[in-house]
Order: structure tokens, then sequence, then C-alpha cells
């Protein structure tokens, strides 16, 4: 396992003074430290709400104290990569819904788009403004050795997080103003304003003022429903819920106390299916109805495209290489993780000779639901997920099982090391590409475990980018 | 601003504003248990305070008899009364939620501490011993509310909206405080200047919190019922008085119309009600009826209600 802190016995350079800190710092000192934390983070109502049957209460998401740190080299090596993808998804979104060079070309297999479900046969021919589909990619990064990093996932649809990320800050500032006066740390609280700016550079083409940018949420009960709130305050943009926002004349219009407002640009949190009761699922209670013909008559630009999330397909992801090679005909600069696609014959015999040691994943899961970590797997864990990939080989795919780097966290008295990784958000304008330098480090909590996702039982971190 | 953030804002104020009343209304229940129970009479004051928080029928629907420690309890924490103190401080905590960025993190803040302190003293069994202390950290969060509002909040048209909340609120209760009661306030010769008058009087005055004002602005004399109407309904120095939360009304709906260049029907109406109370005096309020009068006060609050919702709240143009 590579140690993100120590080289054998000896601290980094990058981590040699926060080692220092952490090491005097008083255990008296650290308990009350934690405990302000977490009312800070109550009192602003920084929680997340989790889905089960039994409760969907709102939870405080764990905080650890103990910094993760990048150094300016690390941090240049994943800005050069996740930027090079994030262009790359963008021009495969626009290919495959228009001239679908890449599939005539045979770097892709025809089936692998048309026959996937999250492929948007609606967004055929539709014109995108400014052809950006996707302008926020969360890119879930992991390290496990000392040479590189590697991207575990996309995220092309609505990736969450990112308030976490300056939240953490924020209460690491507050609390230990000292290393910050101490350590040249990159600020992260630029996001919101970077975000408006990239919105504002994808007006749709009937847009004649000003754009008007608002946030689609669906709803306080939502999981990153704090996250919305904190976007558009920090934005200063209007948070809207579907009932507010009306369409008349294929024009979208949102409900204010001076009558009808004419909206441009839609931040929307809500998933592709949700969006239009008429064009997409007409259950949707949170959508807009004609919605989507606004969009498509050149009124309101969607963010993200519907459409975008084949993008961050798990079967796509298998081809981010030739992807990158087609569209930019440049290398990857960040390599991805052997990927063995159980719709494939030859893979699906090898995944279930091999299932304790692989990780399985669902092709459209996400949030860490429906995984099978192979080796810590109960034998019968195992025989439910062979016969699952045997039933629906397409719905799987399987990676090797890999040793996450580490950074300790504060546990009891001491300093224990756990998994983490990294989710940095690149913003995609119209001629724009910022990157704030920072992410989000979740961790694991519990000892050796590789699962890092808030919603089963991962906490965070601050993550400091170092100027120099 | 979005029609569905004044229209939180609006119902968040009048909630932060109801439990504040409760808590008030909590506070001469308290006082009742501390006189001795000499008459029959008193015992009558429990429904009174349970009709003037408008849950007499809830309350007897989970409960046969009345009692003290029941009524408290019920008033304050019982999950089977959906206007409980703690019922109210979740409404307005939710509405809140709802437009978190229409407020300073402030006021979020004071109204979310609010919302996780309940349960401290929402104890699972409860002890009518607390009670004064609940009260006061009840009002004492309502104060630091408004005031964090007062201090923090811009001067736009979302602290119109939060303002109208807070007295559309207040004069409705007080009406209603008024019209349970409204039969003590009439002269009648078998009641008058009787020990049980003066006791019922101050209830009344207490029960909004006009007792001391009252004394102030009357000086120490006699307490009788033309001053009590005038004070509760006319005066423009008692801040729970009817006319006092009219004229705030009037006050926030004029600078609406003003921020938004355009007037309507509900400022209109507003006006009126607010000219009519100019014009009025105690003797005849008495004259046309004072239940009658506070049941059209009542009916025109409600319409100038739907005026305002049509207005600002459904977002449609006009």
């Amino acid at each position: 396992m590579y140690n993100e802190v120590f080289d054998k016995k000896t601290p980094r350079k990058a981590y040699q003074d926060i080692i220092t800190w952490a090491n005097s710092l008083p255990y008296n000192t650290l308990i009350k430290k934690k405990a302000e934390a977490e009312n800070l983070f109550k009192k602003i109502g920084i929680t997340f709400s989790v889905y089960n049957n039994f409760d969907s209460s709102e939870r405080l998401i764990p905080f650890d104290m103990f910094p993760r740190i990048i150094t300016k080299l690390e941090w240049l090596e994943i800005q050069d990569g996740v930027t090079q993808r994030a262009l790359a998804i963008n021009a495969f979104l626009r290919d495959i819904y228009n001239k679908c060079e890449i599939v005539k070309a045979k770097k892709i297999p025809a089936d692998l788009i048309y026959m996937n479900p999250a492929y948007e046969i609606k967004m055929v021919g539709v014109k995108v403004p400014h052809n950006i589909y996707s302008p926020i990619i969360g890119t879930d990064i992991i390290r496990t050795d000392i040479k590189s990093f590697k991207v575990l996932e996309d995220n092309c649809r609505t990736p969450s997080g990112v308030s976490y990320m300056i939240e953490n800050r924020e209460i690491m500032m507050r609390m230990f103003p000292e290393l910050f006066e101490k350590n040249n740390i990159e600020p992260v609280e630029n996001y919101s304003s970077y975000l408006n700016d990239t919105l504002k550079s994808l007006a749709p083409k009937k847009c004649d003022n000003d754009p008007k940018i608002v946030i689609l949420t669906p709803g306080p009960l939502n999981s990153a429903y704090y996250e919305h709130s904190y976007l558009a305050d920090t934005m200063g943009v209007e948070l809207v819920q579907g009932s507010d926002l009306i369409v008349e004349k294929n024009i979208t219009y949102m409900r204010t106390t001076q009558g009808m407002q004419k909206v441009d640009i839609i931040y929307r949190r809500i998933d592709d299916d949700f969006i239009d009761p008429i064009s997409f699922n007409e259950n949707s209670v949170i959508g807009v109805p004609g919605l989507f013909h606004s969009y498509k008559s050149g009124y309101v630009n969607i963010c993200s495209a519907p459409g975008s999330g084949i993008a961050d397909d798990k079967a796509i992801y298998a081809y981010m290489p030739e992807i990158i090679r087609f569209y930019l005909g440049e290398e990857p600069k960040l390599s991805g993780i052997k990927t063995w696609r159980c719709s494939k014959t030859a893979d699906k015999n090898y995944v279930l000779n091999h299932l304790d040691k692989l990780v399985v994943k669902e092709v459209h899961g996400s949030g860490g639901y429906g995984m099978l970590i192979g080796n810590s797997a109960s034998k019968s864990k195992l025989n439910v997920f062979k016969k699952k990939i045997s039933n629906n080989p397409n719905n799987y795919i399987a990676q090797p099982i890999l040793d996450l780097s580490s950074v300790p966290i504060f546990k009891n008295k001491s300093l224990s090391p756990r998994h983490v990784d990294l989710r940095p958000f690149t913003l995609i304008g119209n001629r724009k590409r910022k990157l704030v330098p920072g992410g989000l480090t979740r961790v694991a909590l519990k000892e050796g475990s590789l699962v890092v996702n808030s919603s089963q039982g991962g906490g965070v971190k601050d993550t400091w980018v170092l100027k120099n | 601003m979005l029609s569905r953030t004044a229209e939180n804002l609006y119902w968040t104020a009048r909630y932060i504003e109801r439990a504040d009343s409760i808590a008030r209304l909590l506070e001469v229940a308290y006082r009742i248990h501390l006189i001795p129970n000499t008459s029959e009479g008193y015992l009558n004051e429990w429904e009174s305070i349970l009709s003037a928080a408008g849950i007499k029928e809830s309350y007897l629907n989970n409960y046969k008899e009345i009692s003290k420690n029941k009524i408290e309890y019920f008033l304050l924490f019982d999950p089977n009364n959906s206007s409980s103190v703690k019922a109210c401080i979740e409404s307005a905590r939710n509405n809140l939620k709802m437009v978190r960025t229409a407020v300073t993190l402030e006021v979020w803040n004071t109204v979310n501490t609010w919302y996780h302190e309940i349960d401290k003293y929402d104890t699972e069994k409860y002890d009518t011993k607390n009670l004064p202390m609940t009260l006061d950290w009840i009002k004492k969060q309502v104060n630091l509310i408004k005031g964090t509002i007062n201090n923090t909040q811009l001067i736009n048209d979302g602290f119109d909206f939060i303002y109208l909340g807070i007295f559309y609120e207040r004069a409705d209760f007080t009406a209603r405080i008024i019209d349970v009661k409204y039969y003590i306030l009439l002269p009648s010769s078998s009641y008058v200047g009787t020990q049980v008058d003066n006791f019922q009087w101050s209830i009344m005055l207490r029960s909004v919190s006009a007792y001391r004002g009252f004394k102030w602005a009357y000086g120490n004399s006699q307490i009788d019922y033309t001053k009590i109407i005038d004070f509760l309904i006319l005066s423009e120095l008692c801040p729970r008085s009817i006319f006092y939360a009219l004229d705030k009304i009037q006050h926030h709906l004029g600078r609406l119309t003003k921020f938004y260049k355009s007037d309507n029907k509900a400022h209109r109406n507003i006006k009126a009600i607010h000219k009519g109370l100019i014009d009025s005096s105690a003797d005849e309020i008495i004259e046309f009826g004072l239940h009658e009068f506070l049941t059209k006060f009542i009916d025109d609050m409600s319409t100038t209600y739907s005026d305002l919702e049509e207005v600002y709240f459904l977002g449609i143009d006009k």
C-alpha cells in the first residue's frame, strides 16, 4: 500500500510540518476541536440524506481533521489529466449524438453506444449550445504507487461533493488558522464564481440579455440539497424547484413576485429522466413540462445536456484511452484501470473464475450501491454475484482490487492510516476551462476498507494543494 | 424574487411568531396555576387557552380530561398536535430550509439551532417544573432570531415578506385571543368591579404580554374594559395591538409596491382596514358588537391574504 504521508518511518517532505503539528496536538484539544467541527457542520446544516427504506433523516458527513496534501507537481499532473479527459468527453458526446465518427472508424463497438440505456435517442441531432454537453465533471482519482495517479471513474452528469471541498476548508481555517499562516495553500473558495463564469459562457442561441442562470434542485429531501443551496447562494442565483418553472410557447420562465421572468441557463441537479414529464418519465413530479422542447428550440440551456450520462458509463470507461486518442490526437495523461466487461464472453469467464480477486460493479450503478469487493465478501455473497453475472452479464464490469493509497485519520490518541481517493472538479465553458486547485478527498473510516462513499460510511478531509 | 421564496419566508416568519404566541399563552396557564383555586371559574381558563390556540378540539380528541400537565405537554411537544411549539419550530425550519439562500447564514443558524435544541427540552417524561425555563428559552430564541433578522438581513423585498408573516400572525392571534374571551369585555352589571372581573381582565392582558404595558400606558388606574379594548385593538403604543400589526403590514406592503413599482388590491384593502381602525373608537366597537367586529376583522384579513397570495405567491403575469 502506498502511504501518502510516510516513506517507511519518515514523513514525506510535504507532510513534515503537519505531522509535527498533529503529534503535538494535545488529546484534549483534539477532542474539543472535533466536537467544535461537528457542531459547526450541524449548525450550518451541512448534512446529507441516506436513502433506504427506514430512514431519510439528515446525517452529518464524518469529517477528519488531518488534511490531505498534494504537491504542486502532483497537482499539475492531475490538472492536465482531468482537463484532457473532460475535453475528450465533450467531443465524444458531440460526436455520438451527431455524426458518430468514432463508430464509423470502428474505435468503439456500435452496440456499446446504440444499445446503451444511457444513450438518449432524443438528443440525436439536437443543437447543444457551444457544443458543451457536460460542463461540470468530477473525476475520481486514486493512487496505488508513487509513480502516478489513475482515474477510477468519470462523473459527468451531476457530480456532487464540491460544497464539501469548500466547507471542509472553511472549517479547517476556522479551527486551525495557524496552519494556513505557515503553509502555502491554494485557496478553493473561487469555485462558485468560476462555475458562474463557466455557465454564463454557455448561453443558448435565443438569449439577448445577460443570461439568467438558475439551479434546479429536486428539493430539500435530496441527499445533496445542502450543496444545491450552497452553490446557488454563493453564485447569487435562484435555487428553483420544478414547480417554480413554467414553459409557455417554448420559452422557460420562473415564477417571481413580479410575474414571469425568462430563464436562460439551468444548472440542473435532477436526473435526465425527471427533468420533463412530457419528453421523459411521465410520472415525474419534480420536472418541468415542456422543458425539453424549450431546450431544443434554443430558448434555454440545460447543463449538463440530457444524455451526457453515457460518457461516464462504466462500460464506456474501458474505451477512454481510445476516445482521448481519437478526438484529441494525444496519449492519455492519466491512465485508467484494467476493466473486464462481462458482456464479452472471454471477460465474463475470467471474472467468474477470479471473483475473489476482483471488484465487480454494476454498469449503471453509483454511490457504491450494488458493488462487490471479492476478497472481503462472504462465500454466499460471491455466489449471489456469480448468479447475477451469469444471468445478466451486460450489467457488470470488473476491475482488479486496487490497494488505494492511505492518509492517516485521528483515531483515539494516535494517527491511523486509511484509504483515500480524490475528486477534483473540472469546469468546461465556451473556450474556457477552469479547475480549482483542490478537490474532495474521501476517506474510508473502517480500517482496511476500500469503500469511501459517504452513503457507505465514508468520511471527508480537507485537501490542500501546495503553491510551491 | 422567486414566488416560492417569498411564500416560504412569509410562512417561516408566521411559524416563528406563532411559537412565540403559544409560549406566551402558556405563561398565562402557568400563572393561573399559581393562583389559589378559590372559584370554580378558574378551571375554564384552561379551556380558553386551548380555544385561543385553536386546538381545543384536537386536544379533546387526544385526551379525555382537562389537565394542566397534559395541556402543557400538548401545547409544547405533543406529536399529535400539529400546532405545538415544537411543530411550529419544525415548520419554520422546513420552510426556511427550502429558501436557505434567501436569508443570511446567521439567520439560518439561529433557526437551525433552535430546531436542534428543542429536542433537549422534549425529554421523554414531561416535567411541569421545567415549564418556566422552557418558556424563557423559547421566547429568548424568538427574540434572537428576530434580532438577527434585523441586524443581518438585506432590507429588500424578502425582508418585507418576513415582516408581513410576523404581523399577519400577530394580528390574527391577538384578534382570536380577544374573541375567545370577548364576553368578559362586555359591560355586565353582575360582573363589573368584582374580583373575578379584574382577574379575567389581567389574564387577557397577560396572554398577549401587555399587562405591564397597559399600566404604563394608562397609569395605574383601575382596569376597565373600554381601556382594554382600546389598548389591544386600537393603540399605537402596544406592540401586540391589532392596530400596530396593521400599521406594520401596511408599511411593508407599501414598501413592496414601491419596490416593484406597481400597486395592487392587497395593499389597497389593507389601507382601507388601517384607515377604518384609525377612525374607530372603543365605544364604537362595543356598539357594533365586539364579537362581530373581530369576526369581520378576521374575515377581512383572510381576504387580504388571498389577494397577497395572488399578487406575489403565484408568480403568474397579471
